[in-house]
């Protein structure tokens, strides 16, 4: 299959359309097979792709707009390949959870649709197409939130919309300029990324081009101060959408920053170090402490995805690879654990439609599978090790430890209050006797919730445990970014803080 | 001999797991016993690869696998046999046995049995992984899940409610784990960043490239990463100020309290110091403030527990004294003693804490010292059994205690650190004290517990005879000094005292004894023949203070937790709320003001529009002329 990345695309859109002319009995059947297959599909492309290789693979390119150079460019590396994955993965598993009973049909239909938009994200390598895919996930997710949220749905939907078209329609304009600068120097169009990576900008211009792809990115994190959306998107979105947005949409941002900020302005990116990790920072620190303020359970994973955020934020910049692998691991981790978590607070919310903690309390007497399942998953988000959660927090703040190690003791005591807000849930909601009469007579988890979890459980004590598979070939596309920004930048700020390991200066992975 | 390295670490792991799959359903006494058969199996390999170690003086070295490996830091799961980590292996999985096998009988009740062994064996495991491992992260794997399990087996009653800190001071199982974990995660911090200093001074956290290379490191290096290292050893090994958790976790049940709180978790921070000690070598500032810091808890921790009337929380007082013992003796670079007075530590403490379960068995859970007394009458084994645990605590010849608490006096000595030695002297006598204060007000005099209605039994048999072993090695251990020490200091750097100690020793001996025998005739003469209460003293400011244990607790809650949640709240109905999310409002609203004014403009009125365009030409000239003015 040579163009298996359209293939990964468009199948489930193209599933999606062909989903209007089912009935809505077979609706969440037909959904659930259409993901299963993509996600098999998706195994496939891990199975197929050449780990020894850092660079792209799988490449196509089908011209769009020749004049301008804008084409249909898709390629995978090491980096974007376990993000499809958990893209796919977490779509698939999202499906077979969902509780939702109302207009089943159109949510299958718009979580195809959505499936399309983030794997095309993630496989862009035009920046054309990477922004109509990052702008097209814009609505699937405006319409989950408006059509099946909570009471305030309308409100946080548009808020959501506006707030994050906003950042990227800056970055946008961020986009066109770096084609213009590529045409005035080479005389062609072009909007590759790969062709991008090439040009060597003036300090000032990367400047100014970081900064306009900053505020794309770092809405969409969401980077402190700029989170707000999130809480509200979350507090009123259905678990399925939830899960998605903190599990895949905000990964688009990190992502874009090793994809796009860092390759191409290597010495913009190392003069933002301090700046942005002291927001990276802010957002640890401050989100922990908001989360352990919160009464509503669905609230504290919420602001928890920010703080976890930040983590994944110093790692990109801590310019080693170390930091980098890290930070890219931690994305996948945060993906399923948050994921996870927010798929638990739909499973008590279906049943007791509240998500107020004090509305809880003895849980683990009524739902001991419940509790265990939410125990690992809390233990996954506080970082312990031989869990998923580890092996990202750990190289992140061991990389960051070499640009700055009192920054490092900062970020660092998220280990301590991402504790403190995560057992004070779990002491709240599933410690102590069961005091509410509704809760006496709760169910624990049904088969379809058990088996939507279970996956993911082994998900995070494999990864903890094995992490290899994955970290190799992310490790590899990160050490050969570093040597291609320490070759390509222009201060000597920078040439001396872009770190590449020795093994792969003497391995001569350079390429 | 991999085999065996195997073996010992993995069948304490196949326990939890067959324990586990019987997690949730009631009682199965098998459970039990095939848990502590595997546990048993782990001891006798860990046996074996110590006569191994013994014999060959080889270390056993297997890479199971790769763990992380990311830019240039490799780390694999690898584990060491040496003589350090074997001596640990066999105290670990020994008093594991035992403690397994004792739950058999000491839970028989509790619908949760087979949810407790599962814990417990996995307990067993991250341990051995701790003190096994041939890496620091390997080590940091072994650190948190021990904390885990510690947590878990804390808060095992979790149904039970929050209560006010007057009725008991620990609030209730659930808000003592917590409090375990998140003050041990204060203190993982520092070791992490311990290990983020070697890692980038040294580039690999293997024990032997690390030991290799920290002599040619520059001092403050080597400081920061020692005292880094150390403070994550204070929060596992409970040193001040991170030591109010251990006391608080006595709210778990009591082979928990024996198992972890007492020989093996808590003992985490020594055996990392005596790993270390190539390291801490080099430190001798660092190692300095470890002995002092240690000989202060010693007698910190030991005034809290004479005033104390918690069976158990006086034993977990004695604990962490002891640890201040063993971190003295490793700061003055006697780490070979350290180790000793930790081994002979895990066997009479586990002992001493398992004669409490069998009184709180006997006596239904009742903790108070003041409603008891009398109980030899009928706990005669029980009795026997805390009594050689305290005599060995007290140190009193010929049991272990007196050998190892012996040495780490005399090595104060021989530093010529005299304020140390004083204190620890002091502190040998204080110990006496409060253990037979304890023992005589629970076994002798009135029989107090009458006026509540407890009718007190023994313990089943099959446990007292599980707990011989410990009892014996209490009485016996401290005669394998010399061997031990023969064995050790293969590995570790050996210690001797110097000519002069070594002449006026006898004398050393005599005045350490004098205070211990001083300590427990004191205890006689006040509690022997029954509690006689004293108001005043009771209600004097002292006696108040060490029974509040100096209010540290309370200052804790007061300064520290109710801030932050205080702070917390702020941070979001304020800041969030009313600061960050009302300006993103603000600027929304604002722009969407100025679309609705600005609409108002397009009136289609002809004259309107020539209105505005007038204006809009007249401020083009203004600025073009201010440019030509600025640029000519």
């Amino acid at each position: 299959m040579d163009n298996i990345l359209s293939v990964l695309i468009f199948f489930p859109a193209i599933a999606g359309l062909l989903g209007f002319v089912v009935d809505k009995k077979s609706a969440r059947a037909y959904g659930i097979t259409v993901a299963t297959i993509e996600f098999l599909l998706s195994l496939w492309l891990w199975f197929s792709f050449d780990t020894g290789n850092a660079g792209m693979q799988f490449v196509e390119m089908i011209p769009l707009i020749p004049d301008f150079g804008v084409n249909f460019y898709l390629g995978v590396d090491g980096i974007s390949l376990f993000i499809i994955l958990m893209t796919t993965l977490m779509t698939l598993i999202g499906m077979v959870s969902m509780s939702i009973e109302k207009d089943v049909k159109n949510m299958i239909i718009t979580l195809l649709f959505l499936e399309m938009t983030m794997v095309g994200v993630f496989v862009a390598l035009d920046a054309i197409v990477f922004y109509l895919f990052w702008e097209l996930s814009l609505v699937p997710m405006l319409y989950i939130i408006g059509a099946w949220g909570g009471p305030l749905r309308v409100y946080a939907a548009v808020k959501f919309f506006l707030y994050t078209f906003m950042g990227s329609l800056v970055m946008l304009v961020g986009m066109l300029f770096v084609a213009y600068v590529y045409h005035s120097l080479t005389g062609v169009w072009s909007f590759a990324i790969t062709d991008w990576y090439a040009l060597v900008l003036p300090v000032n211009y990367q400047l100014w081009l970081f900064a306009a792809f900053f505020l794309g990115f770092a809405i969409k994190v969401p980077m402190f101060p700029f989170h707000t959306w999130l809480p509200y998107a979350h507090g009123q979105a259905p678990t399925i959408g939830s899960v998605i947005l903190a599990a895949v949409l905000l990964k688009m941002g990190t992502y874009g920053f090793v994809r796009f900020s860092l390759p191409m302005f290597p010495d913009a990116s190392v003069m933002m170090i301090t700046p942005i990790a002291v927001l990276a920072i802010i957002m640890i620190i401050y989100t922990a402490m908001v989360a352990y303020a919160q009464k509503d359970m669905k609230q504290v994973i919420a602001y928890s995805s920010v703080s976890h955020m930040g983590i994944i934020m110093i790692g990109i910049f801590a310019m080693n690879a170390e930091g980098i692998g890290g930070s890219v691991f931690q994305m996948l981790s945060h993906g399923i654990v948050s994921g996870a978590l927010f798929m638990l607070v739909g499973i008590i919310y279906d049943r007791r439609h509240t998500k107020l903690m004090s509305e809880f309390g003895g849980l683990a007497s009524v739902m001991p599978k419940y509790a265990v399942i939410f125990g690992i998953m809390l233990m996954a988000s506080v970082g312990l090790p031989l869990t998923i959660g580890f092996v990202g927090e750990f190289l992140v703040l061991l990389g960051f430890y070499e640009i700055s190690p009192v920054m490092t003791v900062l970020a660092g005591t998220s280990i301590i209050i991402g504790a403190v807000y995560m057992l004070s849930v779990y002491k709240k909601s599933f410690f102590g006797p069961v005091t509410k009469e509704e809760n006496k007579t709760l169910k624990d988890l049904t088969p379809r919730e058990t088996w939507s979890l279970i996956p993911l459980v082994a998900i995070v004590v494999w990864l903890g445990v094995y992490p290899k598979p994955v970290l190799d070939p992310i490790n590899k596309s990160v050490n050969a970014m570093l040597v291609f920004m320490e070759e390509k930048a222009i201060t000597a700020e920078a040439k001396d803080i872009i770190k590449v390991p020795q093994s792969a200066t003497t391995a001569g992975e350079v390429k | 001999m991999e085999g065996l390295v195997y073996i010992a670490l993995f069948a304490p792991f196949a326990s939890s797991l067959f324990a586990a799959l019987f997690g949730m359903t009631e009682r199965k006494i098998f459970v039990g016993i095939v848990a502590s058969t595997l546990l048993a199996t782990a001891f006798i390999a860990s046996a074996m690869l110590a006569f191994y170690v013994h014999g060959t003086g080889n270390a056993v070295h297997v890479t199971m696998m790769d763990w992380i490996s990311a830019g240039d830091l490799h780390i694999p799961f690898g584990f060491i046999v040496d003589q350090v980590s074997v001596t640990m292996m066999v105290v670990v999985t020994l008093v594991s046995t035992i403690v397994h096998i004792y739950s058999i009988g000491y839970m028989d009740h509790d619908k949760s049995f087979n949810r407790f062994f599962s814990y417990l064996s996995a307990f067993v495991f991250s341990m051995m992984i701790l003190v096994m491992s041939d890496n620091f992260a390997g080590l940091f794997i072994g650190w948190e899940g021990v904390g885990v399990c510690s947590w878990l087996l804390i808060g095992f009653w979790y149904h039970k409610p929050d209560v006010s800190r007057e009725e008991n001071p620990s609030i209730s199982p659930s808000w003592a784990a917590n409090e375990a974990f998140i003050m041990n995660r204060i203190a993982d911090l520092g070791m992490l960043i311990g290990l983020f200093i070697l890692y980038w001074n040294i580039g690999s956290l293997q024990y032997d490239k690390v030991f290799a290379a920290v002599p040619f490191l520059d001092g403050t290096v080597l400081n920061a990463a020692a005292l880094a290292l150390f403070i994550g050893a204070m929060g596992k090994s409970a040193q001040f100020p991170l030591h109010t958790w251990l006391t608080d976790a006595m709210e778990g049940p009591t082979p928990v309290s024996a198992l972890i709180h007492a020989a093996t978790m808590v003992t985490a921070g020594v055996f990392l110091v005596i790993r270390a000690n190539p390291l801490f070598s080099l430190t001798p500032e660092v190692s300095y403030f470890i002995a002092a810091l240690g000989t202060f808890v010693a007698f910190f921790a030991a005034s809290m527990a004479l005033v104390n009337r918690d069976l158990k929380r006086i034993i977990a007082f004695s604990t962490l004294s002891q640890l201040g013992y063993m971190f003295a003796a490793a700061g003055l670079g006697a780490y070979w003693i350290a180790l000793f007075h930790l081994a002979a530590h895990a066997f009479f403490k586990a002992l001493l804490f398992l004669g409490a379960g069998n009184v709180m068995h006997a006596m239904h859970d009742e903790l108070d010292i003041f409603k008891m007394g009398g109980l030899k009458k009928v706990m005669k084994w029980t009795y026997l059994y805390m009594g050689i645990a305290s005599l060995a605590l007290a140190g009193i010849p010929f049991f272990a205690g007196f050998f190892s608490k012996d040495a780490i006096i005399e090595t104060a000595w021989n530093e010529g650190t005299i304020v140390l030695w004083a204190i620890l002297v002091i502190t040998a006598g204080m110990t006496a004290f409060y253990s037979f204060r304890q023992v005589f007000l629970t076994f002798e005099g009135d029989e107090r517990y009458k006026k509540y209605g407890i009718h007190p039994h023994e313990m089943y048999g099959y446990v007292l005879v599980a707990m011989s072993p410990l009892a014996i090695l209490a009485m016996v251990a401290g005669f394998g000094m010399k061997g031990f020490e023969h064995f050790v200091t293969k590995l570790l750097p050996d210690y001797h005292m110097s000519e002069h100690t070594h002449h006026i020793a006898w004398f050393l001996g005599l005045v350490v004894l004098a205070f211990a025998v001083g300590g427990i005739v004191l205890a006689y003469k006040k509690y022997y023949h029954g509690l006689k209460r004293d108001e005043q003293l009771e209600n004097s400011w002292y006696y108040k203070l060490l029974a509040n244990q100096y209010y540290i607790p309370v200052l804790y809650e007061e300064f520290i937790a109710k801030p932050y949640a205080m702070i917390s709240n702020a941070m979001w109905t304020k800041v969030d709320m009313k600061i960050v999310d009302a300006t993103v409002d603000g600027i929304a609203k604002f722009l969407y003001k100025t679309g609705d004014t600005s609409r108002k403009m397009q009136t289609g009125n002809l004259s309107n529009y020539l209105n505005w365009m007038a204006v809009g030409a007249v401020l083009l000239l203004v600025v073009a002329a201010i440019s030509a003015a600025a640029i000519g």
